[in-house]
């Protein structure tokens, strides 16, 4: 196959439904993950974790361990110090040491490393390491966190990356990690003047992500770079932030990631990087470490939130007036935390039109695991709060659920709580499609007997986070063939294939001519991180760029040797131009959007390049004798702008609603004095086959994103919004039990059951 | 009777030898000849991304010792297949459908989905969410995995 | 885990003797899945195990006689009983049973013998081979001896086997007209461990009740009959009141325990509600 710019043998490659670029070697068992990687010479690590919630370490015995034969050796903090002499390392704060130094902060926190090159080995000897501890008061609870005499970190230590944490710096005495606050309007005044003030709590519990390939990496020391193969989800930030540890320029080291097993947002900034990058160093080898199911209980988490919406409503149902107030459980390691007390609380209200807000949310540290990102940066437990918020007060006022949504939403030009003006944002299209699908005007079989039947519906939105970068480079060769270099992880959500379809629309060439260089930091350019749906918008107008970049030198240089790219196939320009199948074009493309940071009042008028919406519609059975519960029909409405790939969009809405759906129903950590209780697949339940709803229908409405590459957007996240509260909904609907605290289960229901009928279930 | 020994098995149609200890399993002893589609994520057997067919009967590789392959007949989802391009209907029905997103779990649902059509050559979708219950997939494929059941069921049939 | 010796006996009585001379940590397994489990976290590190997979075919088998019970060799794996011909025909609630009992693979080699010699209360076949009247027949140096299911379990976790003992087969008794039904409530997603497990049995002409079992599971230390249950059910006729007598009965006897999957009163509600829901089941077998 030949390739002429613009002459793309089959059509359109953007919007087209075609299979993963890297389906083959998915279905063969021969796709490169690094939990494949085995180095020569490799040691294999195991890691000692703490068994308690919050201590002064006063000793750690690692004596038995480094005898047992086999074992190459055992590190601690100190020997982690003599390499680097502050091994702290955080997104946000540099609060988190590589392993612990004289304190320890949560159950599961590494203390100590063995490295072996018999795996079994080395857990053999962690096992015999012990540590002796002096307890502390330990804070578990994010709303007693505001007020706790036990405090989890002693100082505050932003990393200065983020310029709203700088008054954070040296702060003592504290767990509040960040206060965000936003003020519109003046809500106590329009409190007092509203028919109706509607106030309620809500509860989100912590869960996790469950990357079925756990974390992994391996380090290899070479003599002139450090080498790390990381199942990360940010390359470059992992370069960066070693070679700030180590004191090194970023060139020295190189950071690789094939696929990755799932990611979730689990695999972002820096998880086991830090640790096994020093060891290796230490040891002089390559070391790998593989977490194993249970230990990923500890690694990272979602946040468990406790949300208050107080709203003043006219008595026809209009929304004058929100204040929300939010605690994000951190856990003892900030992470990515304030970010998601920050990005997600501006759009704590909901996606509604209200003149007169109020928010506070607070990210605080406890002792228990840190909590980070996870599929929606906090959005799906804000969606749950302002949802069901919502239908309480449509409830109390006699009003159908879609016609107080239909009053209240926020209309495309109309300003966000921040005060930037709502473009291109499909929330009423959203709505109105969901209504259609629901057949929500229709008479509803609310079933007899034992068995009744209820419906809700709820919609959510999020900002991308903003202000991000990404760079790419689109390399064509001498034989029209393209490789794309770019730093997008491909963690199943077709990344690779979406930047092949972008690519190939801007050059008019067919997909199968474009080849993705994985992220490898020696050859693909700086991306902030693949998260938070980002990548389509951002990286997906870096590769536009730098196609077009490529397109125009190609002309160019057709120009030169005096032929007309537009006509004359690729190979013949470079054969024209060096005399024999030489040479490449190299096309480069750097993007940032526009972004006005917030004042002090949290006002922006350009607080997100693009808005995610996402609704769902569902149907439930309830069995009024005992409960139990069955989701009957679950629908979702995104909109994704103009899809790249309709058939992989499809996959994203289905597998966030299906996730969310676990957060809904099933998941839960459960803890005992901050140690895990059920650490494990077999008693954390995530969903099944036999989970998924009998009826599911999801759709990405009709839209485009006209800032977008080609009219995209992100897609990733959008399916989580409305699950919860749609299921909640529709519980209250069939039985009249109004849920608050997630996860929903058949417990809640039976118990609201008996308490309606005047007799509560006592215990 | 030792902890360690030297065992013969045939490995996706080929005869092997291999050394291994009682305390290894069967994913260790793949990973040992080259093979990494095996993969041990939840070491309970619930997973089913460590799948392997022993015999053939599917197991879970990270809840088999290794030494008891000694004289068995393993495959693995590396093993080519009469099909077009060296995949068999099943394979073929997942890349159609869309049938995964990460690709972890990938090679213990086909070779699940396999043993369910041998069973089940036109499953219900019962039988299909029932057979399948043992396999856990995060990024929740689900809906496509059943289409890709079904239209593999079709192609087996030709 | 870390390394251990592996004896491969071929026949039931050297398997014995292996099992009579170790020590505290040597074991004997058939699919070895739930071992493997408890050495992989740890729980449990051997010197020495004594797989059984070895021992003569006719422990792996299953046979029926002509009076229409069950011999049942303790090596047949989940996977071979629930495709077992007599088995279908004799005792249908145990295939119905393996249906959503751990998954596909883990019944390809997890063994009848292993899954009732384990002990953990939330197994599902223990409440429906005692619903059934099934009795074990185990293996010793000192002799065999039968037991029936029912006195098999001592406490949580814990049999009456001694160390020294295995189970070699299980025989199912025949019973015309005998009808059951098992009912494994989940409360974290379709597939998990049973929040509550129910038994029952009884023989019926189709409209009065005799000779009734009822059994409760997972929420209880063992697996226990309920015989208050199976007084009210003994020579009446199935109607809503009668079930409904049925469920006052077993939450009044039944003593659950709680854990994350419910609070004991809750899985008591379950079992108020789900004991004529299980009769019903039954009675439709």
């Amino acid at each position: 196959m030949v390739n002429t710019l613009g002459k793309s043998n089959n059509g359109s490659a953007f919007g087209r439904s075609i299979p993963r670029v890297e389906a083959r070697a998915k279905v063969t068992g021969k796709a490169e993950y690094v939990h494949n990687l085995r180095l020569p010479g490799m040691l294999y690590g195991k890691v000692f974790r703490s068994t308690v919630a919050h201590a002064r370490i006063r000793g750690v015995d690692v004596s038995a361990a480094r005898e047992l034969p086999g074992v190459h050796a055992v590190y601690t903090a100190a020997d982690i110090m003599k390499l680097v002499p502050d091994p702290h390392y955080g997104p946000a704060f540099h609060d988190q040491p590589v392993l612990a130094i004289d304190k320890v902060r949560h159950v599961g926190e590494p203390v100590a490393l063995v490295l072996a090159a018999d795996p079994h080995v080395a857990e053999a000897a962690a096992q015999m390491i012990s540590a002796d501890y002096e307890e502390l008061p330990a804070v578990f609870d994010e709303v007693e966190a505001m007020t706790s005499k036990a405090v989890v970190h002693e100082v505050l230590k932003p990393a200065g990356t983020f310029p709203d944490l700088k008054h954070l710096k040296g702060k003592r005495d504290t767990n509040i990690a960040l206060d965000f606050h936003l003020r519109r309007g003046d809500a106590q005044k329009a409190f007092a003047e509203a028919d109706h003030v509607f106030e309620h709590s809500f509860r989100t519990q912590q869960v996790l992500h469950v990357p079925l390939e756990p974390f992994v990496t391996v380090a290899d020391p070479t003599p002139n770079q450090l080498v790390i193969h990381t199942a990360s989800q940010s390359p470059s930030f992992v370069r960066i932030e070693i070679a700030r540890l180590l004191g090194w320029p970023e060139s020295r080291v190189r950071v690789k990631v094939p696929y990755l097993g799932g990611g979730f947002g689990a695999k972002l900034y820096i998880k086991l990087e830090a640790l096994v990058a020093i060891a290796a160093l230490l040891a002089g080898r390559p070391v790998k470490i593989s977490l194993t199911m249970e230990e990923q209980f500890y690694q990272i988490t979602k946040h468990a939130a406790t949300l208050r919406i107080k709203s003043g409503v006219s008595k026809d149902g209009k929304i004058l007036a929100r204040e929300c107030e939010v605690w994000w459980n951190g856990g003892a390691y900030a992470d990515i935390g304030p970010r998601v007390t920050q990005k997600s609380g501006f759009t704590a209200p909901g996606p509604y039109d209200i003149e007169h807000v109020a928010i506070d949310s607070y990210a605080l540290y406890t002792n228990l695991p840190a909590a980070g990102a996870l599929r929606g940066f906090g959005i799906p437990q804000l969606v749950w709060a302002y949802e069901s918020h919502t239908d309480m007060i449509a409830k109390a006022l006699n009003i159908d659920p879609l016609a107080i949504r239909r009053k209240n939403i926020l209309r495309e030009g109309r300003p966000q709580a921040t005060g930037t003006l709502m473009r291109d944002a499909g929330i009423e299209q959203v709505l109105e499609r969901l209504a259609q699908r629901m057949q929500w005007e229709k008479t509803f079989d609310r079933g007899s007997g034992s068995v009744r039947r209820g419906r809700g519906i709820a919609i959510g939105f999020k900002a991308s986070i903003s202000p991000t970068t990404s760079v790419a480079i689109v390399n064509v060769s001498a034989d029209g063939s393209v490789m794309v270099n770019c730093s997008t992880v491909d963690m199943g959500q077709g990344s690779d294939t979406a930047m092949a379809q972008i690519v190939a629309e801007a050059l008019g060439i067919p997909v199968g001519s474009v080849t993705l260089v994985h992220p490898d930091t020696d050859v693909t350019p700086y991306d902030m991180a693949t998260l938070g749906s980002r990548s389509t918008y951002h990286m997906g107008h870096a590769v536009k760029l730098a196609a077009e970049d490529a397109r125009d030198k190609l002309v160019a240089l057709a120009r030169e040797v005096g032929l007309s790219a537009e006509t004359v196939p690729i190979p013949d320009i470079f054969r024209r131009k060096y005399g024999m199948q030489a040479g490449n074009i190299v096309g480069v493309g750097s993007f940032i959007p526009a972004y006005a940071p917030p004042d002090a009042q949290g006002q922006t008028d350009n607080a997100t390049p693009f808005w995610m919406i996402g609704a769902t519609g569902a149907e439930v059975e309830v069995d009024t004798e005992t409960g139990e519960f069955k989701v009957t029909r679950l629908v979702n409405l995104v909109d994704v702008g103009r899809p790249v790939n309709p058939a992989i969009v499809e996959t994203q809405i289905s597998g966030a609603t299906m996730m969310q759906l676990g957060f809904t129903l099933t998941e839960r950590m459960d803890f005992d004095a901050g140690q895990v209780t059920n650490a494990s697949l077999a008693d954390y339940r995530i969903p099944g086959i036999r989970d998924v709803p009998a009826v599911m229908e999801n759709e990405a409405v009709d839209m485009v994103q006209k800032s977008g590459p080609f009219g995209a957007k992100g897609v990733g996240e959008s399916g989580t919004f409305g699950v919860s509260p749609a299921i909640a909904s529709a519980i209250d609907d069939a039985v009249g039990v109004r849920l608050t605290s997630l996860p929903l289960t058949a417990e809640a229901v039976y118990r609201g059951v008996r308490a309606n009928a005047g007799r509560p279930l006592e215990d | 009777m030792t902890t360690h020994r030297t065992i013969a098995f045939t490995l996706n149609g080929r005869p092997v030898t291999a050394h291994a200890g009682n305390h290894q399993n069967l994913v260790e002893l793949l990973q040992g000849q080259g093979l990494f589609g095996a993969r041990e994520s939840c070491a309970q057997g619930l997973c089913g991304c460590c799948t392997v067919i022993v015999d053939g009967q599917a197991v879970s590789g990270c809840l088999t010792m290794a030494t008891l392959a000694d004289g068995a007949d393993v495959r693995t989802i590396e093993e080519p297949q009469a099909g077009e391009g060296g995949l068999d209907a099943v394979q073929q029905a997942f890349i159609e459908t869309g049938a995964f997103q990460c690709g972890f779990c990938t090679p213990g649902f086909i070779l699940m989905s396999r043993q369910l059509l041998d069973a089940h050559p036109d499953p219900t979708d019962d039988e299909i969410r029932h057979y399948l219950a043992g396999n856990l997939c995060r990024c929740a494929a689900y809906p496509e995995i059943i289409k890709a059941v079904r239209l593999a069921a079709k192609k087996r049939r030709g | 885990m870390s390394p251990f010796e592996l004896a491969e006996p071929r026949t039931l009585k050297s398997a014995v003797k292996l099992l009579d001379a170790g020590d505290e940590s040597v074991r004997v397994f058939g699919g070895c899945t739930a071992l493997m489990l408890m050495m992989k976290t740890g729980v449990f590190q051997p010197k020495r195990l004594i797989s059984l997979r070895g021992i003569e075919a006719r422990y792996s088998k299953v046979t029926s006689a002509g009076d229409g019970s069950l011999r049942i060799g303790a090596l047949t794996t989940l996977a071979a009983l629930g495709r077992a011909a007599a088995v279908k025909k004799r005792a249908p609630v145990i295939v119905d049973t393996l249906r959503t009992l751990s998954n596909v693979r883990v019944r390809n080699v997890a063994t009848l013998g292993g899954h009732l010699a384990h002990g953990d209360p939330h197994m599902d076949l223990p409440p429906v081979l005692m619903a059934l009247d099934a009795q074990v027949v185990t293996a010793a140096t000192a002799g065999s001896r039968t037991l029936a299911v029912a006195d098999l379990y001592t406490g949580y976790y814990e049999t009456a086997l001694a160390r020294n003992e295995l189970i070699s087969e299980v025989l199912v008794p025949a019973r015309a007209g005998r009808r059951a039904a098992y009912v494994k409530l989940t409360t974290r997603g379709a597939d998990d461990w049973p929040t509550l497990g129910i038994a029952v049995s009884f023989v019926t002409d189709g409209k009065v009740l005799s000779d009734a079992r009822f059994v409760v599971s997972a929420a209880t230390e063992k697996p226990l009959r309920l015989v208050s249950v199976e007084a009210v059910l003994n020579g009446a006729t199935v109607d809503d009141a009668l079930l409904a007598r049925a469920g006052e009965a077993a939450a009044a006897e039944a003593e659950l325990v709680g854990d994350a999957r419910g609070s004991a009163a809750y899985k008591t509600e379950l079992l108020r509600v789900h004991a004529g829901r299980a009769v019903r089941k039954a009675l439709a077998a």
